[in-house]
């Protein structure tokens, strides 16, 4: 454990550029401990691409990133320390939009395949914790199904224990419920509710603006590649400072 | 090794020529027979007649699982051996004749390519829009009429890059014809090699030949897929 | 003389002739199958520079006869008969096994890289980005997600191609390997009976038939997800599969 055990993930100054455009221009950010922060932003503002900067599925063009004690420092696009990417990876879980479930694998296997595979924990380690998961998403009967098999907000549920399996300190959510049919968002959105009561540290690229306001302990608003407004969501919401900001509650109201 | 290439007497630049301009007309000739059999086995397997079905599904069956040199040996001393047994019936006297190598390899390979034909004639067949064949229906054609004018000028669209592969495939397999003494490429080939002695080089030189042949059909063909996809609006 | 006799007569030899073309077949696919995953990565991933001397030798490959390549190795080393002698390798290339070996597996190597980077290349990113999310090294993910998906999607072309290995395995009779083909023509160069091009025809059938099944059946197997999405029970879990 680090000096400061409850800072959990801390971003500095992160900047990425494609080609002449610079998206992200210099954000910083830290998660403690039971966090649950989401990020709102129009699209294009940049914050899918923050979130992925975060475990380097996108390499950011400079900035630093500490999770754990784990640092990684970017300088021209170059990680200087490479070898703690994977390491930051194991230790931050990340849901997608789409999912992105191992077809080829059972749903059991799906959530085995990091604690087996990258953790090396025994099998049976493993499928013990993997079923307990699945029970608390409300897949137990679902186990031995392919993904193919299951509804749109199912997998995303898999996709979530599979998550936590890796026991992450953190769990990256990529516009989680932005894929599925409006009547499976309900279901997705409370398992991801009982986990921030649970206290598990949480940031959420989203669009629900209730789960914002409701379920979150601080909200991020991105525009144009800059953190413009950030804050806990009674005052975020309720006081809003900015006109960007202003505009941007109005319009998805 | 330039004298070894070239003309006259002391090279054999024009023996290898010679082979080449065979190895080419075999497949040219080819071609047509085999398109014909590809079109007739594809009719056939898509006929309402059950037999006329198994008659095509049993050729291409066949055809698809034979080596090619095992087929190009049953017809040219099967074919031979019957063409010898009808004109002994026909004519007692008649001395026996060898079926000639060149049109042993004209049936053996038009058969491979015509049974290959026939599965990517029958899936361009099923890709074609149903609906323009309704709309010929509709406008009082009739199917022969609906075949050619309609289904035929697109049917070549979707078959055709099907077809270019079989024809590589086939221009590479008429090498086989050297083996029962066709003088083609590859057998002019080994002609100088047993004159040579230098194997390598020579065989070298016969496979670049080849390459440049592929090579150059696959130029062609390109350009001729973009010509049938005119007026086609990509996806 | 009638068939079934011919068959009596001669089926020791074609018995010999169908297990050496087995052996040619398998181990020529075999050998093509280890070499080819990794040229696969590289068509798929490495820099066009990398990848130029592995496009020609497929290219030369795919557009030149089989035949040649046969006679090319078989013959053509015949050429630097001192040189491979000096290192050793004149053993090798004086036998015709050998020989053919080398040249099936070489041409098959070729087709089975191009089949397999189509497969490659085919694989969800999504699933590999997931992977990588949870904190896979790169060799653990072209062995966990990649690989196993590339395979799947090009099992049938894999199939084809080692059909296609079989049938060109008969031209290695042309160099005296006696494999069916060669017992073939010798019994018919003996006793110009015709029927025994017709038995082997038929045991040419059976080999491609018995593969066809073998490949299917482990197509399935390779295919459990897909299957899967075809007959979809919500309700009802499938039958535990619990090994991965």
């Amino acid at each position: 454990m680090t000096n400061q055990p409850d800072v959990i993930l801390k971003a500095e100054d992160i900047h990425k550029s494609f080609g002449n455009i610079e998206v992200l221009k210099g954000i910083s950010l830290e998660a403690r401990k039971h966090d649950v922060i989401s990020i709102l932003g129009s699209s294009g503002s940049g914050k899918s691409t923050f979130l992925r900067c975060l475990n380097f599925l996108e390499t950011p063009t400079s900035g630093k990133v500490t999770v754990h004690g784990e640092e990684v420092l970017v300088r021209n696009g170059r990680p200087q320390n490479a070898r703690h990417i994977e390491q930051i990876r194991a230790r931050l879980g990340m849901v997608f939009q789409q999912f992105n479930l191992w077809t080829h694998r059972t749903v059991l296997e799906n959530v085995m395949e990091g604690p087996v595979q990258v953790k090396g924990e025994s099998r049976a380690e493993a499928r013990d914790r993997a079923e307990t998961l699945l029970k608390r998403v409300g897949l137990e009967q679902r186990m031995d199904m392919f993904p193919s098999q299951l509804s749109g907000g199912q997998q995303q549920r898999v996709a979530i224990a599979r998550a936590l399996a890796m026991e992450p300190d953190a769990i990256l959510f990529d516009e989680p419920t932005s894929a599925l049919d409006p009547e499976l968002v309900g279901e997705v959105l409370k398992v991801m509710q009982s986990l921030a009561a649970e206290g598990v540290t949480m940031i959420v690229v989203t669009h629900e603006m209730n789960f914002a306001r409701d379920v979150s302990s601080e909200v991020v608003f991105l525009h144009e590649g800059r953190i413009a407004e950030q804050g806990p969501p009674d005052q975020m919401f309720g006081n809003p400072q900015t006109d960007v900001f202003k505009r941007f509650i109005a319009k998805v109201r | 090794m330039l004298e070894l290439l070239s003309y006259g007497d002391t090279g054999w630049g024009d023996e290898i020529l010679r082979g080449l301009a065979i190895t080419i007309q075999l497949a040219i000739v080819t071609l047509p027979v085999g398109l014909c059999l590809g079109f007739m086995a594809a009719f056939a397997s898509m006929s309402r007649y059950r037999a006329l079905r198994a008659l095509g599904f049993g050729y291409t069956t066949l055809m698809r699982g034979l080596p090619e040199i095992l087929t190009l040996f049953v017809v040219y001393n099967g074919v031979g051996l019957l063409w010898n047994m009808l004109l002994k019936w026909w004519n007692p006297d008649a001395p026996g004749s060898d079926f000639s190598p060149f049109w042993a390899g004209v049936v053996a390979l038009g058969m491979v390519f015509g049974a290959f034909a026939c599965e990517v004639l029958r899936g361009a067949f099923n890709s074609l829009d149903h609906g323009q064949a309704e709309a010929g229906r509709a406008i009082g054609m009739t199917r022969a009429k609906i075949f050619r004018r309609i289904q035929l000028p697109q049917l070549w669209r979707f078959a055709l890059p099907g077809l270019g592969n079989l024809w590589i495939n086939m221009l590479k397999d008429t090498a086989l014809v050297s083996i029962i003494a066709l003088n083609d490429l590859m057998r002019m080939t080994s002609v100088a090699v047993g004159v040579t002695k230098q194997p390598f080089t020579f065989y070298l030189l016969a496979c670049l030949l080849y390459w440049a042949m592929c090579i150059l059909s696959e130029l062609v063909l390109a350009r001729m897929e973009k010509h049938a996809n005119r007026g086609v609006r990509r996806a | 003389m009638h068939p079934i006799e011919t068959l009596l007569d001669s089926w020791p030899k074609l018995l010999d002739g169908t297990l050496m073309t087995l052996k040619l077949t398998l181990m020529g696919a075999l050998i093509a199958g280890l070499l080819s995953p990794g040229f696969a990565l590289i068509r798929s991933h490495a820099s066009p520079l990398a990848q130029a001397p592995l496009r020609l030798y497929i290219s030369f490959m795919r557009g030149t006869p089989i035949l040649a390549q046969l006679f090319l190795i078989f013959y053509g080393s015949g050429q630097f008969r001192p040189v491979l002698q000096e290192w050793g390798l004149w053993n090798f290339f004086r036998d015709p096994f050998n020989c053919a070996l080398l040249a099936f597996a070489l041409n098959s190597t070729a087709y089975q890289t191009e089949i397999l980077r189509g497969g490659i290349q085919g694989v969800a990113h999504g699933e590999i980005e997931a992977a990588r999310a949870i904190g896979m090294n790169r060799l653990k993910i072209l062995r966990r997600v990649v690989f196993p998906h590339a395979y799947r999607i090009a099992w049938p072309a894999l199939g084809n191609e080692v059909i296609l290995l079989m049938k060109a395995s008969a031209l290695a009779s042309v160099v005296t390997v006696f494999d069916l083909m060669a017992q073939t023509r010798r019994v018919f160069s003996r006793s110009f009976d015709f029927s025994v091009y017709l038995w082997a025809a038929l045991i040419y059938l059976c080999l491609t038939a018995a593969f066809v099944l073998v490949w299917r059946l482990a197509e399935r197997r390779l295919g459990r997800h897909i299957l899967a999405r075809q007959q979809p029970r919500p309700g009802a879990p499938t039958p535990r599969e619990t090994q991965a």
